[in-house]
Formats: structure tokens, C-alpha cells, sequence
């Protein structure tokens, strides 16, 4: 089991030598939290999953973004975060593409929702992204939720497991972007369903025993009822 | 860093909305000619002549009124000034930028002004000292604070509030000189004109439009209305058209809905 605990800016988290990820520093042999959040002390790594906060872009990730703007070279998607992704055109069109003979708007439009992967995140110049690969590219339908970017952990749980389970109970189709943008598929009481179960992970992602409650609230509902 | 410019809707919910629509529904919930929901607050500026704060869900805009005497313009030496200005306040969304107000700022500022000027609403002729010389000076500044559609209603509302509220110092002439008294006066308020917006998505009407619905619609008229019906000013926006029955039915709704609003506004500044 996993040690969580509620720390505020300036606590110590950890003595010793461990991983750490963002949002802690290292002071001497101490780990100090940098933010409000849930401190975990795994066995290799510490993490500090704060409260709230923006989406920080980082390579890898799978993200869900909304087309604002596009020019001769390629698209600006809000990514739900300070910064812009970007989504070259090069990426999409491949190495022949000319600004010339290919017409961007034929691929995504302004407003469109395409579901992404960070190519590369550096603090010089507005993330990347990429479409290429199984899954990326435009979303054509689907109820699209915002939740907290801090929260996408937990709604996805461990090893999927919370989201599996809404998906499963709903049957509904549910795509949850790291960036906190969540687009539901299915019907539409599954979706009605689904958007709450979403919402009460945002808001009750401190719970211990969230997953519990989750399933007592997707359970309850199941045979028809509210 | 690219500029984020206006608020952009996601295809797929404008799909969402349009098939709402057609069905006569709304996404919040709303009937198409229902307004959200509005509170008002009057004298909430000490060092105001008078003041309110306007909600209309998450829409808030907060004005003031500042009375002084002025030089009347030559056209009007008989009759006092009033002068509504509005500001869309930086922090007030992700697309609203500090500097030179934009076009947005300036059209609100005046339809907003012509609303209660048309409407004769300050007896102007009541506001005159010295003809040719001196007359009282009614100014309207108006912040919006949150943007979440619909500026022009808002604002209209809190500029009516904040004018019907107002107290000035009552001014005694002589020798062709105009001097302030002791004596707080109301402003001679005639008139309560509230001013409607309607946003066509589509084909249909829907009434007090918020941010998704203003970034999806076609058009957007704004007609406003006296306490007898009687419609004193409109003002059409974006670059599609209205048919003339649409025109009528937008008459219609703007009278209807207007006389609820009047009578929000009464009860909260009596």
C-alpha cells in the first residue's frame, strides 16, 4: 500500500534518496512539497499530485484538443493548457506537403476535436503535436467534458481500472486526454451517466475510497433508477 | 505565442446545439426566450453619485455614475449632458486584452447609450442651469467584470439601475452662475427602457445569449423598449441577415420579455 497524505508548500515528504517527481525539491537530504496536494511515497518514487493546477505539456502524452486557428503551416489546438499546441502540417500532409498544393481545411477545421499525442514539449517554442499512429486524429462526435488536468489520474485510476469501470457500467466509450478533456460516446443515458460519474471523480478525487463510491453510485443506478 | 482571439466552438457542439435547437430546447436548460438568471445590486460605490452591479448568470458589470456641471454642447445649449462609456476589463476573460477598447467595447458602449438616450429616460431639458452656459453632466462608466455573453443587456440593466438610484446635489443659479447645494436630489428619471438581445443560430431566435451561443450564432439584434412597449432603439450585429417576419417576432419577444426585466429592475431600485 501506497502511503498518501495531504501536504501544504514547505512540508517534508521524504528523508533519504528516492525518485521525485515535479512539484517537489530537494532540500539537503529532504524532499519538500512546492504545492497543496497528496504526497505518495512509493517504494522506488515520490510523487506530489497537487490540488489544482494547469496542464503542463509533456512528450508522450495522449491529449485532447480543440482546433482555435490554423496558417500555411499547420493548426493551433488549445490543448486546455497556458500554452498552444501546435499540430505541423508536415505531420499530417507527410514530407511532400507544400503549403501550395495542400489545402489545410480539408483535414481539420477550426472548432474540430482531434485527439493528439505531445510530439515534444520544450519551454523555447509551443508544444508539437503528432497524429500519426492508431487513434489520433479528428473526433467526429461525443459529449466533451472538462475536468481539473490534476485529476486525470485519478479518473483513470490504477491500470485503468476506474475508468474501465465507468466505462463498463455505463456502456459508454469514454477517451480521457491528459490535458483533462474527456469525450464520452454511447448513449444518451449512458452519457448523462458517465458525465456524472466524471464529475464526482473531479470533485472527490481526495477520497480514499473513491472507487467505492463510484461503483456504489454507477451500481445503484444500473437497474434503471437515478 | 499566438493571440487567442474570440472563443471557438467545438464542431461537434455546435452539432449538439443546432439538433437542440430544432427541438426548441436549449443547452442550459433554458427555453429559447428565457432569460438566465439576474441579480441586481444598487449603491455598492460610496464615492459614487450611484451605482449597481448587473449578473445575468455568469455575465457581471458593474457601473457608476458620476454627476457634474459642463458646458452644453452648442446643438443643445438647453439641456444637460449624459454620456454612458463602457470598459471590458482584462481579467474579465481570455480574450479580452488591455489597451485601446476594441471594436466590441465601442459598439457595446453605444447601443447600450442609445438604448437610454432614445429612450428619453433622464429628462435632459430638467438637467439645464445657465441655457448656453452651464448644464449638470450625467456620466455612465461601466466595467464588465465576467464575460459570458450578452454584455449589451447586462450592462443596459446596470446602467438603468445605477441611473434610477442616483442622487445628485441639487444646484442653485446665480448671477448666471451655477452652485452646488446641500440638497441631494434624485436624477429626474422619466422612463425605464430595458433592451433585449436576441442571437438567430440557425433559424431560430434564442434570448439572451451566452459565450457558446454568441460564438455560434449567425446574427444578433438588440431592440429596446419604454414602459409602454413603445421601441426606442435596435441595433443589428454580425454579418448575417434577418428576415422581416423574424424582425417582427424579435419585436414581439423584446416587448414581452422586456416588461419581466422592467419589473426586476423596479423592485430592486425602488
Amino acid at each position: 500500500m501506497i502511503e498518501r497524505r495531504q501536504v501544504i508548500p514547505g512540508d517534508v515528504i521524504a528523508k533519504g534518496n528516492h525518485r521525485y517527481g515535479p512539484y517537489i525539491e530537494k532540500r539537503g537530504d529532504e524532499y519538500v512539497a512546492l504545492r497543496v496536494g497528496l504526497a505518495e511515497v512509493g517504494r522506488d518514487e515520490i510523487k506530489l499530485n497537487p490540488v489544482t493546477g494547469p496542464y503542463l505539456p509533456r512528450a508522450e502524452d495522449d491529449v485532447i484538443g480543440k482546433v482555435v486557428d490554423l496558417n500555411g503551416f499547420g493548426w493551433v489546438v488549445d490543448i486546455n493548457s497556458c500554452f498552444d499546441g501546435f499540430l505541423p502540417a508536415s505531420f499530417v500532409f507527410g514530407r511532400e506537403f507544400s503549403p501550395a498544393t495542400h489545402d489545410l481545411s480539408s483535414k481539420f477545421r477550426v472548432g474540430d476535436i482531434i485527439g493528439a499525442r505531445i510530439e515534444s514539449s520544450e519551454r523555447s517554442r509551443d508544444p508539437q503535436l503528432s497524429i500519426r499512429g492508431q487513434g489520433y486524429g479528428k473526433i467526429e462526435s461525443g459529449e466533451i467534458i472538462k475536468i481539473s488536468p490534476t485529476k486525470v489520474p485519478r479518473l483513470i485510476g490504477k491500470r485503468g481500472a476506474m475508468i474501465n469501470l465507468i466505462s463498463e457500467k455505463t456502456g459508454c466509450d469514454v477517451r480521457v486526454g491528459q490535458n483533462g478533456v474527456v469525450v464520452v460516446t454511447g448513449s444518451p443515458e449512458g452519457i448523462v451517466k458517465t458525465a456524472r460519474a466524471v464529475k464526482m471523480v473531479d470533485e472527490e478525487a481526495h477520497a480514499a475510497d473513491l472507487m467505492t463510491k463510484v461503483e456504489g453510485y454507477l451500481g445503484g443506478s444500473e437497474s434503471g433508477g437515478n | 505565442m499566438s493571440m487567442k482571439k474570440n472563443y471557438v466552438v467545438e464542431t461537434i457542439r455546435k452539432a449538439q446545439l443546432a439538433q437542440l435547437l430544432a427541438g426548441g430546447k436549449r443547452m442550459d436548460e433554458r427555453r429559447l426566450d428565457q432569460t438566465r438568471e439576474l441579480k441586481i445590486e444598487t449603491g455598492l460605490i460610496q464615492k459614487a453619485n450611484g451605482s449597481a452591479r448587473v449578473t445575468l448568470g455568469n455575465t457581471q458589470v458593474i457601473a457608476g455614475v458620476k454627476i457634474a456641471t459642463g458646458i452644453p454642447f452648442p446643438d443643445t445649449p438647453d439641456k444637460g449632458i449624459l454620456m454612458v462609456n463602457a470598459e471590458i476589463l482584462p481579467m474579465s476573460s481570455p480574450y479580452a486584452e488591455p489597451g485601446p477598447p476594441s471594436e466590441g467595447a465601442i459598439e457595446l458602449a453605444r447601443v447600450v447609450d442609445r438604448g437610454i438616450r432614445e429612450s428619453e429616460m433622464v429628462d435632459l431639458s430638467k438637467l439645464s442651469l445657465v441655457p448656453g452656459k452651464s448644464v449638470v453632466a450625467v456620466f455612465v462608466d461601466c466595467n464588465v467584470m465576467n464575460v459570458d455573453g450578452n454584455l449589451f443587456d447586462a450592462m443596459s440593466y446596470a446602467v438603468v439601475s445605477a441611473l434610477r438610484t442616483a442622487k445628485m446635489k441639487k444646484y442653485a443659479v446665480k448671477d448666471e452662475k451655477a452652485e452646488a447645494t446641500d440638497q441631494w436630489v434624485p436624477v429626474p428619471v422619466e422612463r425605464t427602457p430595458v433592451s433585449v438581445t436576441m442571437a438567430r443560430i440557425g433559424e431560430k431566435l434564442v434570448v439572451d445569449p451566452n459565450t457558446e451561443e454568441e460564438a455560434s450564432m449567425d446574427m444578433r439584434i438588440t431592440i429596446t423598449t419604454d414602459d409602454d412597449g413603445n421601441i426606442c432603439a435596435s441595433q443589428k450585429g454580425e454579418a448575417s441577415f434577418i428576415s422581416p417576419a423574424q424582425v417582427l417576432e424579435a419585436a414581439d419577444t423584446s416587448i414581452r420579455v422586456g416588461r419581466e426585466i422592467r419589473a426586476k429592475i423596479m423592485e430592486a431600485t425602488k
